[in-house]
């Protein structure tokens, strides 16, 4: 409300207070009803006025989001797109690491079998000549420097492998939110065909589904998607 | 003075492969006493029960963290004053902060190679 309707609503308010006249005049009744609209023409035109349009953007919002939700399936994306994508990281994973650790095999024993090598030729009896012996041991490190090279590279599985953990983690949060979106949404829905019990348990799931899941508490698959299929 | 290429040195990681290269790269450079550990915890228990030289570990292992192990290690009077170098992927100006107040030697950041390897080590250990 502007300050002026403010003002003209307030002296008009005063002036009849003091007034000691039995009868108000038509045309002050309609002065004061005219500054009494516009007091609230103002009210709601205000700040008020654009948390209540925001309030009922946020509903809508909710609403479009409810229909898109039973659109889209969300029981596919909670119940098989992240459990898969995930299964998917995980196997590149073990895969990865399974094939670094055969490279890293395979180093160790390139790496042990010059070692014993040099060993023999430097034990040898007679003493093998000192120049011949000079190019053996730097064809030896220079073999040695490649073995490092490729013991670096190897370095590769360790970064990929925690990254990948990482987004896997992310992942399986998504699923946790989404399912939690799911719940939240089917307990409000009246059109939903669940009984008390069936609320109680889901409700009991809501809280377990506030953080990430620990120990036997969390809830198994056939759980999961026996809460999905009663509420989507 | 040279260094004792036989010293004991700890790796610690919980991933196998990063221990296994990090043992070769040593090896390559010379230390063949090495012996490790998949996390924070149970690294402590060998630091505490085994002669160890040098520890090199990880940041991020599930059970006791890097941090937490190297934490462990600086109360403990009987080993704090075991040289701890730690190597992580995390490169965070606010960890090698967190770290050095900790008490870390050194600072490895993934991925690195054997030179940046030795360059700590000498740092640590001395000239070799």
């Amino acid at each position: 409300m502007s300050e002026d309707n403010k003002m003209d609503l307030g002296a008009q308010l005063d002036a009849l207070d003091q007034s000691e006249e039995k009868f108000v005049p038509i045309e002050e009744v309609r002065q004061l009803t005219n500054a009494v609209r516009a007091f609230f023409q103002g009210e709601f035109s205000g700040p008020d006025l654009e948390l209540y349009g925001e309030l009922g953007e946020l509903a809508r919002f909710i609403n479009r989001m409810k229909s898109e939700l039973r659109e889209f399936q969300p029981n596919m994306i909670a119940d098989e797109k992240i459990p898969e994508a995930s299964d998917q990281l995980d196997a590149i994973v073990q895969q990865t690491e399974k094939a670094t650790s055969r490279i890293m095999d395979a180093l160790e024993r390139v790496d042990n079998v010059h070692r014993d090598v040099l060993e023999r030729l430097m034990c040898n009896e007679p003493p093998l000549d000192p120049d011949v012996m000079a190019g053996v041991e730097d064809s030896f490190t220079e073999a040695g420097t490649a073995l490092t090279d490729v013991y670096e590279a190897c370095n590769f599985q360790d970064l990929t492998g925690q990254r990948i953990m990482k987004i896997i983690k992310a992942l399986r949060e998504i699923e946790r939110q989404v399912l939690r979106m799911v719940i939240v949404f089917g307990l409000k829905n009246e059109e939903s065909e669940l009984n008390e019990s069936d609320k109680m348990r889901l409700e009991e799931n809501v809280d377990l589904l506030e953080g990430p899941q620990t120990g036997n508490k969390g809830m198994d698959q056939d759980e999961i998607d026996d809460i999905l299929s009663k509420l989507l | 003075m040279a260094v004792d290429k036989n010293q004991r040195i700890l790796v610690v990681d919980d991933f196998q492969t990063m221990r296994r290269i990090i043992i070769n790269l040593l090896r390559q450079l010379g230390f063949t006493n090495v012996c490790e550990a998949p996390d924070g915890k149970i690294a402590l228990e060998r630091v505490r029960s085994e002669k160890i030289d040098l520890i090199v570990s990880d940041w991020n292992m599930p059970n006791m963290t890097g941090m937490e192990f190297l934490q462990e290690v600086r109360k403990d009077d009987a080993i704090k004053h075991i040289p701890f170098i730690m190597v992580t992927a995390e490169g965070k100006k606010e960890n090698v902060i967190a770290a050095v107040h900790a008490g870390v030697s050194n600072y490895i950041v993934k991925p690195f190679n054997a030179a940046t390897l030795k360059e700590k080590l000498v740092k640590v250990v001395g000239d070799f």
